[in-house]
């Protein structure tokens, strides 16, 4: 009972104001304010500017790169400070709890007598791997982009670990050359913004890229180098936050 | 009156779930005492305002915003801003999540060793010792 009159009184306090003083647009008007402004300029000029259909994807990578960048940014400092938090001991004891122990995997009887999950999970992970590739290289010309791909990624290794716990995980990546990986993304990212500077062009200028091609298809090649970045930014956080919460290592006061 | 209410709630009415999803975030936030459904109600929190976001961004008779032809007119397609914006915003709200159930580990190991997470607490039991 207090917890829902708790609720009621904060939707209460937060709606009404918003809701009869005509602060918010309505929905769907083509007119509003946020809908009117440099969006339009944005969806009328992607094609001939940054020869990219898709313009969420050139939103994010071409107008707005720089914000990218730092936020591929933020992902890597995410996944550094997990690893920092839950700082390991300089011997490395791996301590499993004897409370968890009984949930060990039991090799050789399967669990479920209908479907055996690791044939299953092998298949879908395989999906899931073509799939983020499909994502992440179709990003400016369909709906995709690189956050997608990496995110993908990052999943079906949460998928590896939690549903088959395999002696050997599908990655061979720990928690540090994960976070090493998750690195590499914005080092991408930041080296292909100093390209331009060759052709006598400004940081993450695509159209000076040194590459002899056409201006439009430079374009699309920054873009894609950008979210090859991304993927390997956002996919190896992931994948250095799973490990670092899951491995249970000693506390550098446990001993 | 049945039509004001109508014109009212398709104008305004999906503001009004996502102001509840928000408020049941943040109840959950103060009501909760566990730390684990605190972190929840703060993702909850964090999708309601997506929600919000990518609720801005809708236009009547508009598709996704990908173009289709080569001439492009900007009432066909929807807002692409606030999509942008909230995909990175996804993204590291996952990294924020991961930051706080490593907080959260800490705290159970702060908890199983001083048997209590208050800092005059632990400082005078470190001292004890």
């Amino acid at each position: 009972m207090r917890k829902a009159l708790t609720v009621l009184l904060l939707t209460a306090a937060i709606t009404l104001p918003f809701m009869f003083f005509d602060i918010l647009p309505d929905i769907g008007d083509p007119a509003s304010a946020p809908n009117s402004h440099v969006s339009d300029y944005y969806i009328e000029h992607a094609i001939d500017e940054c020869n990219s259909p898709n313009m969420v994807t050139a939103v994010i990578v071409d107008y707005r790169a720089f914000d990218t960048m730092f936020e591929t940014t933020v992902m890597f400092l995410a996944g550094v400070a997990v690893i920092l938090i839950l700082a390991y001991h300089p011997k490395r004891r791996l301590i499993v709890p004897s409370r968890f122990r009984r949930f060990d995997a039991r090799t050789g009887e399967p669990m479920y007598n209908t479907v055996n999950k690791d044939v299953m999970v092998s298949i879908i992970q395989a999906l899931i791997l073509i799939y983020a590739i499909y994502v992440l290289f179709h990003g400016e010309v369909s709906l995709g982009g690189g956050f997608q791909a990496g995110a993908l990624i990052g999943m079906t290794y949460l998928l590896d670990v939690m549903v088959c716990r395999r002696e050997v995980p599908l990655f061979r990546l720990g928690k540090f050359k994960a976070a090493g990986t998750a690195g590499l993304g914005p080092f991408i990212y930041a080296v292909t913004g100093l390209l331009p500077f060759i052709g006598g062009g400004l940081y993450l200028q695509y159209s000076k890229l040194p590459f002899p091609v056409h201006e439009a298809e430079l374009h699309s090649i920054g873009i894609t180098i950008v979210e090859i970045g991304v993927t390997i930014g956002v996919a190896g956080t992931i994948i250095a936050i799973i490990n670092a919460l899951r491995e249970r290592i000693a506390f550098d006061d446990e001993l | 009156m049945l039509t004001t209410v109508n014109a009212f709630l398709a104008a305004k009415g999906i503001y009004l779930l996502t102001f509840i999803l928000f408020s049941l975030g943040t109840a959950g936030m103060i009501v909760c005492n566990n730390y684990m459904k605190k972190l929840i109600c703060m993702n909850i929190m964090q999708v309601a305002v997506i929600f919000f976001f990518l609720c801005l961004g809708q236009k009547n008779g508009g598709t996704f915003p990908v173009a289709l032809s080569e001439a492009v007119r900007a009432e066909e397609y929807i807002n692409p801003l606030p999509h942008g914006l909230m995909l990175t915003a996804i993204v590291v709200s996952l990294g924020t999540t991961g930051v706080g159930l490593s907080l959260l580990l800490r705290l159970l190991r702060i908890r199983e060793k001083y048997g209590t997470v208050e800092e005059d607490e632990i400082i005078r039991r470190e001292q004890k010792i």
